[in-house]
């Protein structure tokens, strides 16, 4: 298969289950909003070194937030149950609490498995803390400084998805990081879903474990490193001198195969030789998005 | 079981008519027979709801109330489900302990809606109530839990004894509001005379009232304007005479 002169490989990105939330931070202008959702979802690329993964949704106008002003949607995954509300409390804490103007709401107010985020938060309040019910939900006014700050006392958790993913070979960086480039404008702001790496980009794609060092549980991704071509089992065709890897969370698989499909019809491109996945023989991940299935 | 039990008032009582039964979750399980055989109260003497009531429906917990009700007394009393809506003034007693479900009343309500009963410790502990005329005094005395709305004004001692909840007046809330609030907000959008045991702390933006008043914009259809939406409020604790955790907050009009 091809599009634009760009081979779809017949091959399969292999994601796993993850556990995640929706986090909608609200704040006086779009610019607080969003300086709260950076700092939640910085360090949270990859949960390898991050124990969480993160990234912006989408940004919210007015009138979809609880409170009427300006957010930004968040996705928080992590691998298991107890691992999302440990983490969501740290980084709630640490970064939206402290942030100006802002509040913090479940995006999954359906959801039936809930997480008591906003009823930790909320001793940080030393006793001073009172809560609101608002249409059969419990709000937490924690007072600070500046005011006052309004959580929602639980968050919904879903089964979510990470690790879909497809790789950019291109003949050379410059074509990579225009054909990625692309493919992250295309896959912004799309509902369900996020990408957790810089700029939605990754370049340093990993393999598991390591031929040489016990301890790493991950390490460079050796077949599709281009100045490794003459020392290993290499899998860049000839005529690839730089490859990218853009990774997909979400809430489903269907949001993931949407994203990719927008994705990587953008990223086929001039410059750009091959699409392909990662994957693991299919033998670790529940969820299997099969490239020529997603664009066909 | 129909979608909604209506009750028609046919005759209107020449003295106060208790009405306590009068409860949506009390009806689920009626048909209109057995609802219309519930007891009243009228002027002392013992009756049947059917008396006065012309019932149509049964086994719903969406109830409906067409008349002038404002001599009608305890609507919606220990209620704890359902929806009640009035389509007129209801009198005293309205939601009296109610633990929840929502009462929405097209006019006026008397005096001690979502209050307690004589001797009680406790109002409502949950639930709403909506007014979109003026409620009579002590609105919301001594409630627990729970939402009071009144669109128009509010009589004397309104939230007097409030342990937790909200009330909110659009209008003019009368003398001694808030007299022995331990804890609970009454939220001012218009007048109120505080009593002095509250004081004054700040003026600043609660965070929940924007997302207060634009779930009830959205879920009763109330015609809130921006402004007490986006707006700063004058935050007095009190009563500093009890707890002193609860709290008045007036809007500041004019700003925002």
């Amino acid at each position: 298969m091809k599009i634009n002169g760009v081979t779809i490989e017949d091959t399969f990105a292999e994601a796993f289950t993850m556990r995640v939330a929706r986090i909608v931070i609200t704040g006086r202008t779009a610019q607080w909003a969003r300086e709260a959702a950076v700092k939640l979802t910085g360090f949270a690329t990859s949960v390898i070194g991050c124990k969480c993964e993160a990234g912006i949704e989408r940004p919210l106008v007015a009138a979809e937030t609880p409170d009427g002003r300006p957010g930004v949607s968040v996705l928080f995954l992590t691998m298991d149950k107890a691992s999302l509300p440990e983490q969501l409390i740290v980084r709630l804490g640490q970064t939206v609490l402290t942030c100006p103007t802002t509040a913090c709401f479940d995006g999954l107010p359906e959801v039936p498995d809930r997480l008591a985020v906003g009823k930790a938060l909320r001793v940080f309040g030393d006793g001073f803390q009172s809560s609101k019910v608002i249409g059969g939900k419990r709000y937490w006014r924690l007072p600070v400084m500046e005011g006052e700050f309004l959580v929602e006392e639980t968050f919904g958790m879903l089964k979510g998805v990470g690790g879909g993913n497809f790789l950019i070979l291109a003949a050379d960086s410059d074509a990579a990081l225009a054909a990625a480039e692309a493919a992250v404008a295309a896959m912004t702001d799309l509902p369900g879903v996020i990408l957790p790496f810089p700029g939605g980009v990754v370049r340093s794609g990993s393999k598991v474990g390591s031929k040489r060092y016990k301890n790493m549980v991950a390490t460079t991704n050796d077949p599709f490193d281009p100045t490794l071509r003459a020392v290993t089992e290499s899998r860049i065709p000839e005529g690839v001198n730089s490859v990218l890897e853009i990774v997909l969370d979400g809430t489903d698989a269907p949001s993931i195969d949407t994203a990719m499909r927008a994705g990587i019809r953008a990223a086929c491109r001039p410059g750009v030789k091959a699409i392909t996945a990662a994957n693991f023989g299919g033998k670790l991940g529940p969820h299997h998005f099969h490239l020529r299935k997603i664009m066909a | 079981m129909s979608d909604a039990v209506v009750l028609t008032l046919r005759e209107q009582p020449k003295h106060a008519l208790i009405a306590d039964v009068i409860a949506p979750d009390r009806f689920a399980s009626l048909d209109a027979t057995e609802i219309a055989a519930l007891p009243v109260v009228h002027g002392g003497r013992a009756a049947k709801l059917g008396d006065f009531f012309k019932v149509k429906g049964a086994r719903a917990t969406t109830l409906r109330i067409e008349g002038d009700l404002a001599n009608v007394e305890g609507i919606g009393t220990g209620m704890a489900g359902g929806e009640i809506f009035v389509a007129g003034s209801a009198g005293r007693d309205l939601g009296v302990q109610m633990a929840g479900g929502r009462i929405d009343v097209s006019g006026d309500a008397g005096d001690n809606t979502g209050g307690a009963r004589p001797g009680a410790s406790r109002g409502m502990t949950g639930g709403e109530i909506v007014i979109r005329g003026n409620a009579g005094d002590e609105l919301g005395a001594r409630m627990r839990r729970g939402l009071i709305v009144v669109i128009g004004d509010a009589g004397r001692g309104t939230g007097r004894g409030v342990i937790a909840g909200t009330v909110v007046v659009f209008g003019k809330a009368g003398p001694g509001a808030g007299r022995f609030l331990k804890r609970g907000s009454i939220v001012a959008l218009g007048a109120i005379e505080r009593p002095a045991t509250f004081r004054y702390v700040c003026t600043y933006l609660p965070s929940y009232v924007p997302v207060l008043l634009r779930y009830l914009r959205a879920r009763y259809d109330l015609a809130i304007p921006d402004g007490p939406i986006t707006g700063r409020y004058q935050r007095y604790a009190g009563d500093m005479a009890e707890l002193g955790r609860g709290e008045i907050l007036q809007w500041v009009r004019g700003e925002a």
